[in-house]
């Protein structure tokens, strides 16, 4: 990222807001991973649906654990899911785009292409269970599972940038110096794709926070530990009794974190100005 | 229209439908759970192993398994639901029709409302409606759909709200009843698309505003209203439609699946939630399977017409 970038980001009050929230949630993640807040998750420290009070902020659950508590841990797991997601869905993608965009047109090239028309085929609910079935209770089976489908966007994006970096000169220069194909792209080309990248990596872990949400409330999602789908799965048996504890609690979270996600990548778009790239 | 060009959508077709069949058969079948102890009784022998295991077809080749998995999709004959019994056919032929009268409205209106905010929103494009519009799509985009669900529940379903429609079920025979459970389910799905919806048009429209023939119809002194539906509307009809026919297999599974599950109405997406509960497999292979055919089927289908409506499209 470019200086000019920064000054066009910090001059966008939307964009200054969502990152705020954005490295908020990530400290409070960085804390229950360094041990400092949430570890109370699992713990029965009052009795069952208690009210909000100054000990439990917003009440306790059907176990009489701590909402609040419970929702710091899920913190840390959105987070979790998101960076594994997105990095492993980014560095899959952006190698398949970039063999697939430099040898264009090749038999590999259609390879990549219709992978990614297979796995865009089966809608996504239906393929993550079908690798929990294949994977028979493997609690990675929904990073993986996202892992697969999610990087097929990111593959599309970067095969198009890389058939239009190719043609430039300094490309032509490269091969003009007899450097090998592969030098070539991890050298030259891939570095100018880093600013896409990072807004489609953005776009990637709202889609994982999201996704994360509805497969654990299928039952497909989050096995150990405790995540916001799952407090709003269990929400949705209790909001008709009228405990709103985890309801406020796991949905206010996800919208503010997914509200900040939301704001900074447009704003990274506009200062980037990838709009057209990735659209 | 072009035949070299309906040949060769329907040769890059036939891979697509090879591969999403194959994956499906390698993650459910092939990999899938072994079934031969759920059918034997207590300490069998190695003879009834193997006749269980020849009766599931275990024995026999990979590339044999593969065909069989093909033909079943092929002639419908998709074998008996695990938990039910029922063929899973009869199944899914009950089902489909709940689900699309649950689906259906809420899919017209969000694409429908999309549509024209995004309309707005390119028109006014950089002025406060503009902004206004945007920001809460991007609200929209923000809010989780099982957020949604449980918010709506509580706002229309409960005594907490306004109490007006049922928590849960499905008791549709006239269209009152049908209004009744359908209310809430197609709120629910409208303002989980409608925010994606207007930014996608709104896109779609700009660009197409900021066309030069655009201007020029202007200078020409076209009213606003033959510019919008002569120019704008008609030339992004592909954008248009080629989102909508994306998203119809996606929103039809994905949508009926976390509205049906929690709502408990019995249609295709409930079916697929308790087959995924109860590891159901003849249930599942058949509705991942059948969705990729169809939604392949209907890709290529939808690149013939475009090549009628917009030769362009055709050329190589």
């Amino acid at each position: 990222m470019t200086g000019t970038t920064w000054q066009r980001l910090k001059s966008d009050p939307l964009g200054v807001g969502g990152l705020c929230v954005v490295v908020l949630f990530a400290l409070v993640a960085l804390c229950v991973w360094s041990g400092l807040l949430g570890q109370g998750w699992s713990e029965v420290s009052g009795e069952r649906w208690e009210n909000a009070s100054s000990d439990h902020w917003f009440g306790t659950n059907l176990l009489g654990q701590d909402i609040l508590q419970r929702t710091l841990f899920g913190t840390a797991t959105a987070f979790e899911v998101g960076l594994i997601v997105t990095a492993c869905s980014t560095i899959l993608g952006t190698l398949m785009g970039a063999l697939a965009g430099w040898y264009s047109h090749s038999w590999l090239d259609e390879l990549v292409l219709w992978l990614k028309g297979v796995l865009d085929s089966i809608p996504f609910y239906l393929f993550a269970a079908a690798v929990a079935f294949a994977l028979q209770g493997n609690p990675w089976a929904m990073h993986l599972a996202m892992i697969v489908t999610f990087w097929t966007t990111t593959a599309r994006i970067i095969r198009g940038e890389v058939m239009r970096i190719k043609e430039r000169e300094f490309i032509e220069a490269a091969r003009a110096i007899g450097l090998p194909g592969l030098v070539t792209v991890f050298r030259h080309v891939l570095p100018n794709t880093f600013h896409i990248l990072l807004v489609q990596g953005s776009i990637v872990f709202v889609a994982a926070i999201n996704t994360e949400v509805i497969l654990s409330f299928l039952g497909l999602g989050i096995q150990d530990g405790v995540s916001w789908g799952l407090m709003l799965a269990e929400s949705s048996q209790e909001v008709l009794a009228g405990h709103f504890g985890n309801f406020a609690a796991a949905g206010g979270s996800l919208f503010l974190l997914l509200m900040g996600f939301n704001l900074l990548a447009d704003a990274l778009q506009d200062a980037l100005d990838t709009r057209r790239a990735i659209r | 229209m072009n035949r070299r060009y309906i040949t060769r959508r329907v040769l890059y077709g036939i891979p697509l439908i090879l591969g999403v069949t194959f994956v499906s058969f390698l993650l459910m079948v092939y990999f899938g759970p072994d079934k031969t102890y759920e059918l034997l009784g207590k300490n069998p022998t190695t003879e009834q192993i193997s006749e269980v295991r020849r009766a599931l077809g275990y024995d026999r080749a990979f590339l044999l398994r593969y065909g069989d998995y093909l033909r079943e999709l092929v002639t419908l004959d998709l074998g008996l639901s695990d938990s039910s019994g029922e063929p899973v056919s009869v199944i899914l032929k009950r089902t489909l029709p709940v689900s699309i009268a649950l689906v259906l409205p809420g899919f017209i209106l969000g694409n429908l409302m999309g549509l024209a905010l995004g309309l707005l929103a390119a028109w006014y494009r950089g002025k406060w409606l503009d902004k206004l519009v945007m920001s809460a799509s991007v609200v929209g985009m923000s809010v989780s759909f099982l957020v949604i669900i449980i918010g709506l529940q509580i706002l229309l379903c409960t005594p907490y709200g306004l109490n007006l429609f049922p928590v849960r079920g499905w008791q549709v025979h006239d269209l009152g009843s049908y209004l009744y459970y359908v209310t809430v389910p197609t709120l629910a799905l409208v303002l989980v698309t409608l925010g994606y919806n207007t930014r996608f048009y709104r896109a779609v429209m700009v660009e197409e505003i900021e066309r030069d023939h655009i201007r020029t119809a202007q200078a020409y002194g076209a009213s606003p209203r033959e510019l919008l539906f002569r120019h704008v509307l008609k030339n992004s009809l592909i954008p248009v439609l080629t989102r909508i026919m994306f998203s119809v297999p996606f929103v039809v599974i994905s949508g009926s699946l976390l509205l049906e599950s929690y709502f408990g109405i019995p249609g295709i997406g409930l079916v697929t939630f308790n087959a995924i509960t109860s590891g159901d497999q003849p249930i599942l292979k058949a509705v991942v399977g059948l969705t990729g055919v169809l939604f392949v089927l209907a890709l290529t289908v939808n690149d013939m017409l475009y090549s009628l409506v917009d030769p362009r499209v055709a050329k190589p």
